[in-house]
């Protein structure tokens, strides 16, 4: 009897296990030493240990402040952050990448710097995108830990095996579907184009396809550059240049990458980003040659999609100062060089961009690839700027990858797809309080 | 109706011996029954001639045909179960009638067969009935129903009355007898109940360790019983035994000593025995009675008053116990010291070697 | 002294197992005495009966803070809208969350919902509820049957089909995942003997197919104890009267075996039932729901609806949990009744 209750009330238990998790850490929150600084943190590769080296550095230089570095994992970041965040129990600092979506639990870190001005003349380009939507026009609510753009990477060894040609620099996507696909059918590789399971990689391509995605402060994702890019989606889904053995494992908005597919020589090009690059120098390191190549065009831009995480400010904080001195401290040029330099991500600090960065790299397709990725941040168009900067951006990545998908999949025409896509949007804001019209 | 006979029937289960070697004929009609104490093997020996268990040598043969290595069903006998066995799913109705639609038996015939074998039990108010809502005594009428409709060669009944309480089983043991009676039918009953076996039987078959001991009808078992063990297990109450010498012995008679009286002679074969020997003397206690003037001084320990008869328990001057079942009541009560005798021509005696055999009545007995 | 004679074992050095029981007593009958005025005292003002409260209460706090309350609260959640998780912050919008759910034009065609991924997940439940409970039950059936029998080794096929029960659902998943992927062992063995590789994850029906299979697959073997159980409990001698009456088998399966296992076989298709409509972790891991959403049943769409979704939709989610709660209740309630019936019959 007991039995059945139990099944009942588990699946209604399961909804509260937030506040469960929130008592847990609250206790973890409040270890007394006067100034702790907590971060919780995220890692793709070593990034993690390259920061609690700068910190252990800044801790022997202050030491009237400890900074404690929770690493956890992405889906941590994604999941239950928002919750914790929600109910007060958030940490000092956290790495984030929905940098809109949780700027209302940013603190203006403005009052409490030494120098404002080096934020407001190094991180022009950045700031932008983490201020709230009713925050101070010149608030310092984050600095970025990197900044990525999503391009596609190409195993040129495939390309040299099947003695087809690398398509050029302004080359299209058509031209690279091709090339691909003539690749992949002669030397046998299953997946001609891999795409991570990722609006927001999807959007880089609605981007070239002439996408706008936003009209002033209201999404507009529905055009026909929008049509455009994800009838061409569906249709190489449908001919084989993308195999739906990727997306097709996984449902919903779940995030799929072609990273192991790729470090086995089964991808010929592979549309993701610059941050994959420390991984595939070790995991591919000399089996085969790959390289980053510049975004393919469309009718609309080259351009890939900017994005990256950043290091937030929590409104909770008891120690704003000590924060501030944490920011500072990682933001000041020679660490946040030194932090780039070794994790060989692309800095958002204008002057160290300008300067450019020496790379602590021997891998040949990294350096290669890194030249290309500092090269295209230059030609990265506004409108993925904009977009970027969108505070909802995540709601229009989100529906967009779970209704292309279903399309995909053939449960429902690209046109019911449209539609849904438009309701989710409406639903999403809704639930944030934003009515559409 | 059929007869059935048995020859040199084992069964084994793995290394373990059951039976050894059974013998035995059942005439067409014949009430038999098989007694014996419990692990003698005698439901095994019926479940090897039901079919249920295969045997392991010998054959089975029902009206001369060898049936050995037919199945339950194609033998054609009909079982009732100690438990009773009765599907508790299915009303008195279809428990009656599951057998006979296995033969796809018409309808309206499985209706008559039910109902005439309903009225003979008069069971036939609860045939709508589910086993669950009758008693005892109900399931046991249905369980042997079950067997009568489905018109068997032999019938089969394995300790049927072990789960009625005890008026219900004299009630039982009756109609039973009454039904053998009616129906002409050979029918094999087990039991553990001496009882049962002695007011049931044409013919009882005492089985001890998967061995017969004794084939024979009631009272003859009970009057010549072939050796120590059917003499005891045959009889209420108990035999007596008690150890006796012998002082004489030659082919006519033997005469022997014990428990303190005088030498008794015996009109049996002394062929067997050496003056010396030791042997058991068997007395049935109604076969001994209360006189002043007999052989045996008893010292009472307990007394036993039913009304109609009175058993009195004693010890001998040598030790050994003895009961005396007397007719009526008593005076006797503890501690007093009777004299008894045992009725003429009621003595046993039984070799005390292996097998402990009676011994044979005497050649020249007239 | 004779060096062969065995000292008692109790004025020997005490082995570590004695050492352990010495000290379990004694740590006992102290903790036993330390508590025992406390609860004398506590008894004396509420008399004994009231003593069953006092032990009960550990219990009962814990069931109302982890159970009862998680409960209320879901309530509230179902009827309060925004994406805010604290309770003040939420705005309350009656049934809004449930009419949100059931605005359906037709309630076959999912496309004409308002929250079309709800009623895909609905539907594809119930195709998977019957489909799975069907194959379950008929499965765990002929395997309670084939071990009731006598088998050789039967100990150890016993042992071998309640296996998969005890692994984690995650375990299973992974293990199947691994067999059926685009380069697993199964599509291995396939192209090894010549045939053409099959995308078992990624195919639709070949998807839902292998998720039946999977969930049947990992927890057949407990339904099969649980008749086998209900097989041995047939008295023997049914089966010999039906010997005697001269039963063909397949209707002594159906007139004998079926009608008194009937029992049993309700409990097992109620469990299976409640089960398969949870039906969540191990399908998680094998298909996360895909391709499309066409292995994504409502357990997991409550949780993408509450947690992995940008926007935590949480009202919605708790809406559909109490819809879900609603059905098994039901189906909980017939379960009681049917096993209230088997125990008075």
């Amino acid at each position: 009897m007991f039995k059945q209750l139990k099944t009942i009330t588990g699946g209604l238990l399961a909804l509260c296990m937030p506040v469960t998790a929130m008592l847990a850490t609250s206790q973890t929150a409040k270890a007394a030493d006067p100034t702790e600084v907590r971060i919780m943190w995220y890692s793709d590769g070593i990034e993690g240990d390259v920061m609690r080296d700068l910190l252990d550095r800044f801790e022997k230089q202050n030491p009237d402040i400890k900074v404690t570095l929770d690493r956890v994992p992405y889906k941590t970041v994604v999941e239950q952050l928002p919750a914790l965040l929600d109910s007060g129990q958030g940490p000092d600092l956290a790495r984030v990448t929905d940098l809109g979506g949780l700027s209302r639990h940013y603190l203006d870190l403005r009052p409490h710097l030494k120098n404002a001005k080096y934020f407001d003349d190094n991180f022009a380009s950045s700031l932008p995108w983490f201020r709230p939507v009713n925050g101070a026009k010149d608030g310092v609510y984050g600095v970025m830990t990197q900044l990525t753009l999503t391009l596609p990477l190409v195993n040129a060894t495939l390309f040299q095996q099947a003695g087809i040609p690398m398509p050029g620099p302004k080359a299209t996507w058509d031209d690279w579907a091709k090339a691909s696909k003539a690749v992949a059918d002669k030397v046998k590789a299953p997946y001609p184009i891999a795409f991570d399971r990722s609006g927001h990689r999807v959007s880089s391509l609605v981007l070239d396809m002439g996408g706008k995605f936003v009209d002033g402060d209201k999404p507009a994702l529905i055009d026909d550059g929008f049509k455009a890019a994800t009838k061409m989606l569906v249709d190489w889904h449908n001919n084989g240049t993308m195999s739906k053995a990727l997306w097709g494992s996984v449902g919903g908005t779940t995030y799929r990458g072609a990273t192991e597919e790729f470090a086995n020589a089964q991808v010929v090009f592979y549309m993701s980003g610059n941050w994959q690059f420390t991984q595939f120098a070790k995991t591919v390191a000399k089996n085969f040659e790959w390289q980053a190549v510049p975004n393919p065009c469309g009718p609309g831009n080259c351009s890939g999609m900017p994005g990256g995480a950043g290091l937030v400010p929590i409104k909770t904080t008891k120690n704003p100062q000590a924060v501030a001195r944490v920011v500072e401290y990682f933001a000041s040029e020679p660490v946040y060089e030194e932090f780039h330099a070794r994790t060989l991500f692309l800095p958002a600090h204008l002057g160290i961009a300008k300067k450019g960065i020496n790379y602590q790299t021997d891998d040949a397709n990294v350096k290669k690839s890194l030249a290309i990725a500092v090269d295209q941040v230059a030609q990265t168009s506004p409108v993925a700027f904009r977009l970027q900067g969108y505070e909802h951006n995540r709601i229009l990545f989100n529906a967009t990858i779970s209704r292309v998908n279903q399309a995909i999949s053939g449960e429902m025409s690209l046109d019911d797809a449209y539609t849904r896509i438009q309701a989710d949007i409406v639903e999403g804001l809704a639930a944030k309080g934003i009515k559409l019209q | 109706m059929a007869s059935l006979t048995l020859d040199t029937i084992t069964k084994s289960f793995g290394q373990v011996e059951i039976l050894h070697g059974i013998n035995l004929d059942i005439a067409d009609g014949e009430f038999v029954v098989f007694v014996g104490p419990s692990g003698c093997g005698k439901s095994t020996l019926l479940r090897v001639i039901a079919g249920l268990e295969l045997a392991t040598s010998g054959t089975i043969a029902i009206d001369s045909e060898d049936v050995t290595h037919h199945s339950a069903a194609a033998r054609g006998l009909a079982m009732v179960f100690q438990s009773y066995a009765l599907y508790p799913h299915m009303s008195v109705y279809d428990n009656l009638a599951f057998g006979l639609e296995n033969m796809r038996m018409p309808k309206d015939q499985i209706d008559q067969r039910v109902q005439t074998a309903a009225t003979l039990l008069q069971i036939d108010k609860l045939l709508q009935r589910k086993p669950g809502q009758l008693s005892g005594g109900q399931r046991q009428r249905v369980a042997i129903g079950r067997a009568i409709t489905r018109n068997p060669r032999i019938f089969l009944f394995d300790e049927p009355l072990s789960n009625l309480d005890a008026e219900l089983r004299v009630q039982m043991r009756i109609e039973l007898s009454k039904l053998h009676k009616d129906l002409k039918a050979t029918m094999i009953y087990v039991t553990h109940d001496q009882v049962e076996a002695m007011t049931m039987a044409d013919k009882i078959v005492v089985l001890r360790d998967g061995r017969i001991e004794q084939i024979g009808q009631p009272l003859d078992l009970y009057n010549h019983p072939a050796n120590r063990f059917v003499a005891g297990f045959i009889g209420s109450p108990r035999m007596n035994f008690i150890s006796a010498r012998v002082t004489h012995c030659t082919a006519a008679n033997v005469s022997v000593t014990a428990g303190g009286m005088q030498d008794t002679t015996l009109p049996l074969d002394g062929t067997g025995v050496r003056q010396g020997d030791t042997l058991s003397l068997g007395i049935r206690p109604e076969h001994l009675e209360l006189d002043a003037a007999g052989d045996w001084t008893l010292t009472v320990d307990v007394v036993e008053q039913l009304g109609g008869t009175s058993f009195i328990h004693g010890t001998l001057p040598s030790g050994e116990a003895l009961s005396i079942a007397v007719n009526g009541q008593t005076g006797v009560t503890h501690g007093q010291p009777i004299r008894i005798r045992p009725k003429p021509g009621m003595v046993h005696l039984f070799s005390t070697t292996e097998g402990e055999k009676a011994l044979p009545p005497s050649p020249h007995r007239l | 002294m004779n060096p062969n004679a065995h000292p008692p074992s109790d004025s020997a050095t005490p082995t570590a197992a004695q050492r352990f029981a010495r000290g379990f007593e004694l740590a006992y009958t102290g903790l036993m005495r330390a508590l025992e005025p406390p609860f004398a005292a506590i008894q004396k003002r509420i008399g004994i009966k009231g003593m069953a409260y006092v032990f009960v209460a550990p219990n009962m706090i814990i069931f109302s803070v982890f159970v009862a309350l998680p409960m209320i609260l879901n309530i509230w959640y179902a009827l309060t809208g925004s994406n805010r998780l604290m309770m003040e912050e939420r705005p309350f919008v009656g049934l809004d969350n449930f009419s949100a759910l059931l605005d359906c034009k037709d309630y076959l065609d999912v496309n004409s919902c308002k929250q079309d991924r709800f009623w895909r997940a609905v539907h594809n439940s119930v195709l998977f509820v019957a489909l799975q409970v069907t194959a379950m039950v008929a499965l765990s059936l002929v395997t309670a049957l084939i071990l009731n029998g006598k088998l050789r080794a039967r100990g150890f096929f016993r042992a071998v089909f309640f296996f998969p029960v005890l692994l984690s659902p995650v375990v299973v998943a992974l293990i199947w995942k691994w067999i059926l992927q685009r380069d697993g062992l199964l599509n291995a063995l396939l192209m090894a003997g010549g045939g053409e590789r099959v995308a078992f994850l990624h195919d639709a029906s070949w998807s839902f197919f292998w998720t039946v299979f999977v969930s049947v697959w990992a927890h057949m073997g407990f339904y099969a104890l649980i008749l086998l159980a209900g097989l041995q409990a047939i008295p023997a001698d049914l089966y010999e009267a039906a010997e005697m009456d001269g039963t063909p088998k397949w209707r002594v399966f159906w007139r004998i075996t079926v009608p008194l296992l009937l029992p049993t076989l309700l409990v097992v298709v109620i469990l299976s039932l409640i089960r398969a409509v949870q039906a969540f972790d191990e399908i998680y891991v094998l298909t996360g729901g895909g391709p499309g959403t066409a292995t994504q049943f409502i357990v997991q769409y409550i949780y993408e609806t509450a947690f992995a979704n940008q926007v935590h939709l949480l009202g919605l989610a708790a809406a559909a949990s109490l819809l879900v709660a609603v059905v098994l209740m039901v189906l909980t309630v017939l379960q009681l009744r049917i096993s209230y019936h088997g125990k008075t019959s």
